[in-house]
Parts: C-alpha cells; structure tokens; sequence
C-alpha cells in the first residue's frame, strides 16, 4: 500500500527565472520574476528553463471526505493534491458528507481552516445540499446555509429525485438567489449501469446507462428553471444532446451553465474493453462521438468549465471486477498536464486558461490571486506513478500512461512546491 | 502436438482459428475416450482445479467436475453459498487464500464481466471461465461448435441461428464470435428488448426480427433460455407471448431446413423457448452437447495445461 506522504511545499518568496509568464493575453519571456510571501522568510530562486508560468487552477467538483470518511481521504491529502497539481480553490461537494444545516457548513469551514491543516488558505467554496442528507424527504435549510456561505445548492451528484421534490427545493431555494448544481441522471433510467450504454457495453455484455438518462433529467431541470426562474448548472455533462439542451435552454434566456469534467474529454468508452476497474467513472465515459461533442462545446462557449471531479476510491474498492469497484479518479494532481496540451490545440492558450481557473472561480464568485502560479513544461514527458497522487489512494486510469507534459512547480498561498 | 496461443479461456472473441480448431480435435479426441469402458486418462494427474463459482450453476459446474476427475485432476468445488465471501472476504482475497493453497487451474463462474481476467492479472494460475455476466461461456459456446460440427461436419458455411435474450446472453456472446471465427454465418433474433441497442461492435453478424426468416435458411437452431426475472423487468409481458412469437414449436420448424439441428444450452423451459415434441423430437441434439460439453472441457483444461502427458490421450 501506497504511504500517506508529507507536502513537501514550503513557506517562501519565490525568485523565477528564465520562463514565459502569462501576461493575461499570451505568454510573455521574462528573465525574473519576484513572488513574494512575506517578511523573515526563505526566498527561493528557480530556474524554469523556458517553461511556462500561469496562474493556478480553480476546481470544481472536489472530494476530500471529510468528516465521515477520512480513513479514505481527508483535507490534508486533499490540500497536498492540489498543491501538486496547482489549485489555488475549488468547490467542495461530498456525496458522503452532505452539508445540509449551517452547523454543519461552520463545522466544515472551521475544520479545514483548523491548525491540523496549517489554517488554510486556499478558497474552498462548498456546495450545500438542498435536502437532508441528499435524500427527498424534507428540504434542506437553506436559506441559513446561504447566509452562513454556501457557494450554491447541489444533488450530491446522486440521482435525480422526484420531480416535485426538485420542485419545491428549487421553489424554496430561489429565496436565497443562489444556483442550483445538478449531475443530471434519471434514477430509473439508470437502473443499474454502471457504464455508458452502447457498443462496447453491449459487446461486453455490461449494464449500460443510456444518454437519455442525462437528457431527460436535464430537461426536467431546465423546464424547472425556466419556469421558477432559478439559475442551474450541470456538473460533468456527458454527451452532446445535453450541450443542445443547454443551447437552446441559454436562446430562451434561462441561466444555465455547465462543465464536462476531465476524463470524459480524455477518455472514450473503448477503455471498457481493458475491464479495468479503473475506467468505471460516473457518470460514465462515453463514446469516441460523444467525446467529440465535448469539445466542439468547449471550443463554441456551451462549456463553462472543466471540472475535475477528484474522487478518492480506497485501494481494496478498487482491486474487484469492474461492476463490483467503487466508481470515481482522482484528478487534481495529473489534470493540467493530461489535458493543457489538447486544450490548446482546440481552444488556444487564453480559452485553455479560462476553462482551468477562472471560468470554474467566476461560476462560485471566486476571485484568484495573482500570486499563485504553476511552473509548468508542456513538452515534457511524465509518467504517472502512485507515487504522484497524495493521501494513501492512487485511482486514476491514467496510472502507467505517459503524459505529454509536466509541472515543475506550484506556488500556492506562499507555499513553494517542487515536483 | 501444437499448443494453444492463449495461456487463459477468458472468451472466445479475438480467439484465433487455430485455438479453436485445436480445442475441437482434441475435444473429439476426448469424445472417443468418453466411450471406452474406462473413461479416465493421466493427463492431469498432479495438478489441482478449484471450481470457483460465485453463481448456482449445476450442469455446468458437473461438467468441468466430470472434466477434471476424467483427467485425473485433484479437483476442489468452491461455491459463494458456503465461503468466506458470504463473510465478506473481497474476490482478490478469496483468490490469494485458495493459490496459496498450490492450486494450478481455476474455473469460475461469476455474475460480474471480466471476473476471469481480473482474477488472471492478480494470480499465477491458470484460468478457465465458465461463465461472467452476460460476457461470455467459452466453454458452452466451443461445445455447441462440437456438436454442430460432428451433425453436419464442418461450421464453414453453416447457417446458424440463435433465438431468445441475446442481450443478456454470454452463450450468444460466445458463439456468434466462436461460430464466425470458424467461418459459420450467425443470425440473431429476439425480441427488440431482448437483442443489443448497439451493434457496432457485432456487425459480422446478421440481425433478423423476423424469427421465420431467421429459421428459414438455417443449419442449426440454438434456442436460450429465458429467464423469469425478464418478465419482472417490463422486458416481455408474458411467457405465453414469447412463446407464441419467438418459441420453437412444430409450425415455427415447418418453416426451416429438413435435417435441421435443434440445440439448447439448458436448463430448458419446456413450452416456452422450445416445445417439448422438439425438445425431444428427431432434430434435438441436446443430450449430444450435455456429453460434448465434458469432451470440450477436457480439451480446455488439457491444453491451457500445457498439453502434458498429451501421450496419454
């Protein structure tokens, strides 16, 4: 088993030299750049050797756990994650830990800000949930748990409810003017997949989830918006016919917005054919066409941002069959150098930067500081180890895959981390 | 003697023409054993089988048993009713437990696709599917190319049909690869929520709703099973209905070749996929794969062994 590893970040100013820094517009060579902590401490000089310096990322779709089930993944891993892959924030939503009174939100905010953690600094904005404990029988409080902070209301990304019950909670909710995040999935269509319905699952003989699982909720999710003028989003999209769904919803002025997380822009559905459990991700990947859809909606602004979905999976969840795994990747850590690449070629460098960090802030009112950055080489080969995760868990598919880039550092919250 | 390229039986899809062939020389090789007074050959003699299976199976599970014990091999019967894995033990787990225990092969059967791979990429032995999810039955698919084989002596050419729930079927899955790959045409019907949504992936096959024209040219016939739990699923309303439109019934074999052969996978549901007087009529050769079906296992078993004391057989 992989051993829980100390950050190896330290509090210093930082002296860069020799890279292209990000001026806003494009990426401009600069001999040195000072980025200063404070007083009274170390200051490091780094020679970057022409890489690239941009600002850190914003993630959406964070996990880390905590409190219920920290003998998985606890804030400590989650913080040295991200200052492995560069993020600076992100929004917290944990389906086993639904934040669903402001006692809860406080103890939460309290916890990770706590002295265990080195009073955190990055911006961590949480989701609350719209029902107790995600279920569908009594309203989460949340006009308190707008007042207490909470960046929005979401689902847990469990399974859409009844209709009337996202009724009422969207009618309640509009109170607080906050917006409501959904990973749209129709329980009974879902039944029991656990893959994306079509070729390779039917060649398989694997339980599919059909895109009208999505389609269906989102339309039930989009009619509800429009008609209770409530402003939604949809958390890791699937499949191209949602993206139209949102189009078209957007032409009637309904507020709606969106992310396609990570791996469904990496990967397509003829992974299945490993039976790798490490591919069971959910909601699902999706065919080689659906993939494609993906990114004409990242390229023509339908996607908001990318997401990355970080969810930790323990090693004894994941050694089994496919279809009796635990399904979910960690992401943080390789994100940026498994999709900057692909990115740019689609959408340019600006787009690419945007999609990363400050479309995903702009969307939960985050504002960045230009502080952080990450010291990155985009032709830079890496092979991904367990080694490279954070905490005691490794699940990503793209353990033993070359990445075609690397980061060579993070500067976060005054915290200099080499790689 | 030619040995086998792949050092597993996870299914037949990708499995080349020659392994299959191979199988089925020996398989008959082993028929002709199964006739003799003395049943038994050395071929085995040492090695130790655990039969994993993680679902009921009778027939199957008897089979690869008679298999092994005609080999010679030390066999052990492992079932999930009676294991550590009703205490919760994890898969991987239960396989390290029983490896430790020097075993050489492992036949398991289980509800989850890639059950069998997965187990081969987390141990040393050898390992034979009899069964994983609606993946694939290697063995009940090679067993049904024997008996297809020995009616009307060679698949190339062969019209075969299969008829009833493909999709959940690991038997269809097995044939209609196997079957291809020796060169037999395969035609699937059944009803629309019963047959794959996406074919893509299964285009060297035809598909035919119509079950008269999907009979009306074909050599061989395998009817599968239906499964209560289909009509608990919305999938079919009634098994009166699935008989009455896709069930094998006189009138139904009026409509296909004279020297047609009627093949089942078993257990049949007598009145429902295939009538009684078919079951047991002239065209049925079912009891042939009952007995082809320790015949092909032998030869799997013999072969991903390493073919020792092939002399013997």
């Amino acid at each position: 088993m992989k051993m829980r590893k100390p950050c190896k970040g330290r509090v210093s100013n930082v002296v860069l030299k020799n890279a292209k820094f990000w001026n806003g517009t494009s990426f401009e060579h600069r001999r040195e750049v000072c980025l200063n902590a404070c007083k009274n401490v170390e200051t490091t000089e780094f020679d970057c050797k022409g890489a690239l310096v941009m600002p850190a990322l914003f993630g959406l779709g964070l996990d880390f756990m905590e409190p219920l089930r920290d003998d998985v993944y606890t804030f400590f891993d989650g913080f040295a994650a991200m200052h492995k892959g560069g993020f600076y924030g992100g929004l917290y939503e944990s389906a086993a830990n639904p934040i669903d009174d402001a006692d809860k939100f406080t103890a939460m905010v309290n916890r990770f800000k706590s002295e265990e953690f080195g009073e955190s600094e990055f911006d961590i904005k949480f989701l609350g949930a719209y029902s107790k404990g995600f279920g569908t029988d009594s309203l989460a409080e949340m006009v308190e748990l707008a007042e207490a902070g909470v960046a929005g209301f979401g689902d847990g990304n469990g399974v859409i409810p009844h209709s009337r019950f996202i009724r009422l909670a969207m009618e309640y909710g509009k109170m607080t003017g906050k917006r409501f995040f959904f990973q749209p999935m129709d329980k009974t269509l879902r039944h029991s997949g656990c893959v994306h319905e079509g070729a390779y699952s039917d060649m398989l003989g694997m339980k599919g989830i059909p895109r009208i699982a999505e389609t269906i909720a989102a339309y039930t999710i989009l009619e509800m918006a429009r008609f209770l003028q409530v402003p939604v989003h949809f958390k890791q999209v699937t499949c191209g016919e949602t993206l139209e769904l949102v189009r078209n919803a957007r032409k009637n002025n309904i507020d709606v917005t969106c992310d396609v997380g990570l791996y469904h822009l990496l990967l397509d559905d003829s992974c299945l054919e490993t039976l790798d459990s490490a591919y069971h991700i959910l909601p699902p990947i999706r065919s080689a066409a659906d993939r494609e859809a993906l990114w004409q909606g990242v390229a023509d602004g339908t996607v908001d941002a990318i997401s990355m979905n970080h969810t930790p999976v323990l090693r004894q969840d994941t050694v089994v069959n496919f279809e009796d795994s635990v399904p979910g990747a960690l992401s943080l850590e390789v994100a940026l150098p498994a999709i900057w690449n692909k990115l740019v070629k689609r959408v340019g460098e600006s787009r690419a930067i945007e999609l990363l960090s400050t479309a995903p802030a702009r969307l939960v009112g985050s504002v960045p500081a230009t502080d952080n950055v990450v010291v990155f080489a985009p032709d830079r080969p890496h092979v991904v180890v367990e080694g490279d995760f954070a905490g005691h868990v490794c699940n990503s598919p793209l353990v033993g895959k070359t990445l075609p880039s690397s980061i060579l550092a993070t500067y976060i919250n005054s915290v200099w981390t080499e790689l | 003697m030619s040995a086998l390229e792949i050092k597993h039986l996870f299914g037949l899809r990708g499995v080349s023409k020659h392994d299959i062939r191979l199988i089925l020389d020996h398989a008959k090789q082993f028929r002709e054993i199964l006739e003799r007074p003395v049943k038994k050959v050395p071929s085995l003699r040492g090695m130790t089988v655990v039969n994993l299976f993680f679902e009921n199976s009778t027939r199957t599970r008897t089979s690869f048993e008679l298999a092994e014990k005609r080999l010679s091999a030390d066999t052990v019967n492992f079932t999930s009713s009676n294991s550590s894995v009703k205490k919760g033990e994890t898969l991987v787990d239960t396989l390290r437990n029983i490896e430790a225990m020097k075993i050489d092969i492992v036949v398991v059967r289980h509800k989850g696709t890639g059950v069998p791979k997965f187990l081969a990429d987390n141990s040393n032995a050898i390992i034979v599917n009899a069964g994983d999810g609606a993946h694939e039955h290697p063995t009940q698919a090679l067993l049904d190319m024997l008996t297809v084989e020995e009616k009307l002596g060679t698949l190339e050419g062969k019209n075969v049909t299969i008829i009833g729930d493909i999709r959940h079927s690991r038997v269809a899955r097995s044939n209609l690869w196997g079957m291809s790959t020796m060169g037999a045409h395969v035609t699937l019907c059944g009803p629309s929520t019963l047959v794959p949504r996406n074919t893509d992936l299964m285009n060297h096959v035809m598909w035919e709703p119509d079950v008269k024209k999907a009979v009306e040219n074909a050599d061989a016939i395998i009817a599968l099973r239906l499964q209560k739990e289909r009509m608990d699923d919305a999938l079919l309303p009634s098994m009166r209905e699935y008989r009455n439109t896709f069930g094998i019934t006189q009138e139904l074999l009026d409509c296909a070749k004279d020297k047609v052969i009627i093949m089942h996978p078993g257990p049949i549901n007598r009145g429902v996929e295939l009538d009684s007087d078919i079951a047991d009529g002239e065209h049925s050769v079912i009891l042939d794969q009952v007995t082809n079906g320790v015949a092909v296992r032998m030869a799997v078993l013999f072969l991903l062994a390493g073919g020792r004391n092939n002399e013997n057989a």
